[in-house]
């Protein structure tokens, strides 16, 4: 009986103590719109006369370079060393053909964007994306602990969260050298950093993403920062991709993606 | 049957932005974007697969001989944004429907759909959406 008493006056203590853990942040919890430049087409359906236009929300298709309260000062596109801005030229002039996107490849960090969902726990934030390639997840630890030291370079890294008062910052490292950060050519090497920062404005998410990379860049590029409208479109699981149009393309002209 | 469409639609195009047609790569680079084509056949399969979705249709050529088209369009993800369904499409499988887009530069029957007619005359088109950005 004492033993009985002792275990509910216990959890009577931590119960207002978890929910006050829980309150001390902002929640980002939810699911949010893409942040991703989609097709830019809405959908006219004629169904006996009676016509209807359907639109997708593309607020978030580009970063938003104006006032984002809480965004630091950021640069359209990134500065690489001199020595490599031969290379970056060359990815952009052919990147139709190159471009690993473009091919079903893996995005990878920050190109993906930010998350289609998420779910905010205790001691881990947990990111859900959906992507032509496939449907990526990443478990983020908000618990204080390091970096694994024994991960294995991946397309979406090894990432630890931490609160910046209202501001959720992930770090994330380790990451495979063959994704490219954004559709102009911007390779990395494997010493890539980015850092992502995350907060709510009003009931909007605010994404900003930072790359470090003092291998190929002469400073951290601060992207601009996405507004991203909460959704009410679940997730569900992507098609395989199929690329059959690579043997296509006849010259070298751009795609107008991400 | 395959035709060529107006003058107003090749006029549609030419001043609309490129990317009505998604791109996934860049559509000038594997679509003849100054010509709008419409054909009409039997659907014979639909892919919901990414990047695009993928339609195939039997046409009668220009000599009475049946040509196998494969149209593409945005993907998956977008359709589903907009409401529609690999079903929506599926149900037409063995009947008549008209696809009109733009057809690819190697003059291979494949193109890119911007429009289907249905069976049952429902009209789904692709058009330029108002981007607040």
């Amino acid at each position: 009986m004492l033993k009985r008493r002792l275990t509910s006056f216990a959890c009577a203590a931590l119960l207002p103590a978890i929910a006050l853990a829980q309150q001390a942040h902002p929640d980002l919890s939810g699911v949010w719109s893409y942040a991703i430049d989609r097709a830019p087409a809405a959908l006219k359906k004629d169904v006996n006369g009676v016509v209807t236009i359907q639109k997708i929300d593309q607020s978030a298709r580009h970063g938003d370079a104006t006032s984002v309260a809480g965004a630091l000062p950021s640069t359209p596109r990134p500065s690489y060393k001199p020595e490599h801005l031969a290379k970056v030229k060359d990815l952009f002039d052919h990147e139709s053909k190159v471009d690993p996107v473009f091919y079903c490849g893996r995005p990878g960090v920050p190109r993906i964007g930010s998350p289609r969902k998420i779910v905010q726990l205790l001691n881990e934030t947990i990111f859900f994306y959906e992507d032509i390639s496939g449907d990526p997840y990443r478990i983020i630890p908000t618990d204080g602990r390091a970096h694994r030291a024994n991960a294995n370079p991946s397309h979406y890294g090894d990432s630890v969260g931490r609160w910046e008062g209202r501001v959720f910052v992930v770090d994330a490292r380790n990451f495979v050298d063959d994704t490219w950060f954004g559709e102009d050519g911007y390779f990395h090497s494997p010493e890539m950093r980015v850092i992502e920062r995350l907060w709510m404005v009003g009931e909007n998410l605010v994404w900003q993403a930072t790359v470090e990379d003092p291998v190929v860049l002469t400073a951290p590029w601060v992207m601009p920062p996405r507004l991203i409208r909460p959704s009410k479109e679940s997730l569900e699981e992507s098609p395989k991709c199929v690329e059959t149009d690579g043997h296509k393309l006849l010259n070298d002209d751009h795609h107008l993606q991400r | 049957m395959r035709q060529r469409i107006s003058v107003w639609a090749v006029a549609f195009l030419l001043l609309s932005p490129a990317s009505l047609v998604w791109a996934h790569h860049s559509p000038s680079a594997i679509f003849d974007m100054s010509t709008r084509i419409s054909v009409t056949g039997t659907l014979t399969k639909i892919d919901w697969i990414n990047p695009h979705i993928v339609l195939a249709m039997d046409a009668k050529g220009d000599g009475g001989t049946i040509e196998h088209w494969t149209f593409e369009s945005n993907p998956p993800s977008w359709y589903r944004s907009v409401g529609l369904a690999r079903a929506d499409f599926a149900k037409a499988i063995g009947q008549t429907i008209t696809v009109e887009g733009v057809r690819a530069r190697d003059r291979t029957p494949f193109g890119y759909m911007q429009k289907i007619v249905l069976p049952d005359g429902t009209s789904l088109e692709l058009i330029n959406s108002a981007d607040p950005k």
